[in-house]
């Protein structure tokens, strides 16, 4: 009897330990793979390289290239993205892909151009893997004003008009240096559950608005160059401002 | 007493079965200049002491052709900074080829080869020329049994990738890593380019840095300047040269469509890849098909020889005038700096020389 009384309290302890409250798991950080794609429009058509549209004006017009850095990408204090480059031709709409949480990113702020604080570093001294590599930064990094070239627009267009199409005029946009960037502020932001781990957030670039800003339009005829040296503040001001503007979400 | 020693006997005899010897190749250490971005090596290619060896006997091989008459270094000779001196390289069976030879220079930074950039990989690009009819002319197993034959190579083939056997790939591979050593990085450009760049000079650079005269920065200037030779869009940077295909306005209709032919897409009709300017002065003629005998006609071309087609660069801003429009004073001054980009160090580097 007493060896019964000995295993009844000898269970009745052992119910007892395991049934002490668990402590409470943190819940885990759950990181996102988070994709921002840009997709170019001319207006409401989708925008393809090479392919002609109409400007107001009359113009046939097509572009050649749309590259841009977008930089410095967070909501306050929560950095998604350090630096970007958007290249059209050779990535298509995807601007990057990171890691994090879509809950953080319902706003973002961005910078059109790189900050002067790593502007004139020394482009081959950033990782193998970052934009701002000489070697994947190529063509937009200058090297005889040391720096990246923040934006470049290229296209032919055809300035004649009641003629056969001929592309008589080569335009091409290139804004850089310390004092052309912008800040960009997109708020609202709504991203898209793509599959399981994978959000995106779709934006656009109107490239007829870019164009036909209404307080800054570009005459393509008369507008056609700026590598943002000294005698083309105006244009380059011009670029600068529109193509800012003409960035917003899907 | 019998059995035991026919079993021991029988045991000496089974432990004498042939292990694989295994050897473990050194891994080779890249110099890499400190104002290049870092090169990226394949995963499935890493460089190795006696791989970049075996790559060098290779490339000076003149096995791997039809005749055993003809190499890499054929048309790629170190003393023109690895390309061919003539407008178009002649094949082993005395044909010749429609585009010159390009200078093998850097080419551990490039994404695409060939003036068409048919071939995206170092190693891809290498398995081209053996078999082509008008060049090397020999099937890849004809190639890869003579070499068979060879003691020596399959020794060092063994060094190199640490197993028995020889094929294209292991010959391509082997060819590749020779290649990416080819590093041009000490031409009084490079100095210039460190100075304005505000990076370290060292004191080698400083002794090089002193003998860069007046004439040679104001032809740097030039180059760089927009209302000027207008060079820098295409040719900038420590390799001097951008990622892309680029129409440079040499004919107003094609005979070669260049990447045209190889996109499918007539937007890029009449595109050759971008070469560096490294070394310019020793790898004349210049263009895709050589039609420019000197660095003089180069410069007449840019200055008023330009012609309007629907795929030229926009970047060629003068293109509707002819091009850039310079002066006598200004081509002199611009050809000054294209001579700084030699680099004797690189053409005389016995590292890269015939091993035979």
């Amino acid at each position: 009897m007493r060896v019964s009384l000995f295993y009844f309290f000898l269970c009745l302890s052992f119910l007892f330990i395991s049934c002490t409250k668990d402590k409470p798991q943190p819940l885990p950080i759950v990181s996102q793979n988070l994709k921002i794609t840009i997709q170019p429009f001319f207006d409401t058509d989708t925008l393809f390289l090479d392919s002609v549209y109409q400007t107001q004006e009359g113009y046939s017009v097509k572009f050649t290239d749309i590259n841009f850095f977008l930089t410095d990408i967070k909501n306050g204090d929560s950095i998604l993205n350090q630096a970007s480059l958007y290249n059209y031709r050779d990535n298509g709409i995807l601007l990057f892909s990171s890691l994090g949480n879509p809950m953080n990113y319902s706003n973002l702020d961005l910078l059109v151009g790189v900050d002067s604080s790593i502007n004139h570093n020394d482009p081959s001294a950033f990782p193998n893997e970052s934009p701002l590599n000489i070697s994947n930064a190529g063509t937009m990094h200058w090297g005889w004003n040391p720096g990246y070239i923040f934006i470049s627009i290229e296209g032919k267009v055809d300035t004649v008009s009641n003629s056969p199409l001929v592309f008589d005029q080569s335009f091409s946009y290139h804004i850089g240096t310390d004092a052309y960037t912008e800040n960009l502020n997109l708020t609202s932001l709504t991203w898209q559950l793509l599959n399981n781990n994978e959000y995106v957030l779709p934006l656009k670039i109107d490239l007829k608005s870019f164009l036909h800003n209404p307080n800054s339009s570009i005459d393509l005829a008369n507008e056609f160059i700026t590598h943002t040296s000294s005698g083309q503040e105006v244009l380059s001001n011009k670029v600068l401002h529109n193509f800012k503007e003409s960035i917003s979400p899907m | 007493m019998k059995r035991f020693f026919y079993f021991f006997v029988l045991f000496i005899f089974l432990s004498c079965t042939k292990d694989k010897v295994g050897y473990k190749a050194t891994p080779y250490t890249l110099n890499i200049p400190s104002h290049f971005p870092a090169m990226i090596i394949p995963e499935n290619n890493p460089m190795t002491v006696q791989g970049v060896e075996l790559g060098r006997f290779l490339f000076y091989e003149t096995m791997l052709s039809g005749d055993n008459t003809m190499s890499c270094a054929s048309c790629h000779a170190p003393s023109n900074s690895f390309s061919d001196s003539n407008q178009f390289s002649v094949g082993i069976d005395g044909v010749y080829g429609n585009r010159q030879s390009m200078a093998l220079i850097n080419l551990g930074w490039d994404d695409f080869f060939f003036w068409d950039g048919r071939a995206s990989t170092l190693e891809e690009q290498i398995l081209g020329p053996v078999p082509n009819p008008i060049e090397m002319h020999q099937e890849w197993d004809v190639a890869v049994a003579k070499l068979n034959n060879d003691l020596e190579y399959r020794n060092r083939f063994f060094r190199a990738f640490g197993e028995e056997g020889i094929d294209s790939i292991k010959v391509s591979k082997a060819i590749a890593q020779f290649l990416r050593t080819l590093i041009s990085s000490n031409s009084k450009y490079d100095v210039m380019y460190k100075y304005e760049n505000g990076m370290t000079l060292s004191s080698s650079d400083q002794t090089i840095f002193q003998t860069i005269d007046s004439e040679e920065w104001a032809g740097y200037d030039l180059f760089k300047s927009l209302n000027g030779a207008d060079c820098f869009h295409c040719h900038n940077g420590p390799l001097m040269r951008v990622k892309k295909y680029s129409n440079n306005g040499l004919d107003n209709v094609f005979t070669d469509s260049g990447r045209g032919a190889i996109s499918g897409n007539s937007n890029d009709d009449g595109k050759f890849k971008v070469p560096t300017l490294r070394n310019i002065a020793l790898t004349a003629p210049y263009m895709h098909d050589g039609r420019f005998s000197t660095l003089d006609e180069v410069i007449d071309h840019y200055s008023t020889g330009i012609h309007m087609s629907p795929t030229i660069d926009p970047l060629i801003e003068y293109a509707s005038q002819g091009g850039v429009q310079l002066d006598n004073q200004e081509k002199y001054l611009l050809k000054k700096f294209l001579l700084t980009l030699s680099d004797e160090t690189f053409i005389n580097n016995p590292n890269f020389m015939n091993p035979h």
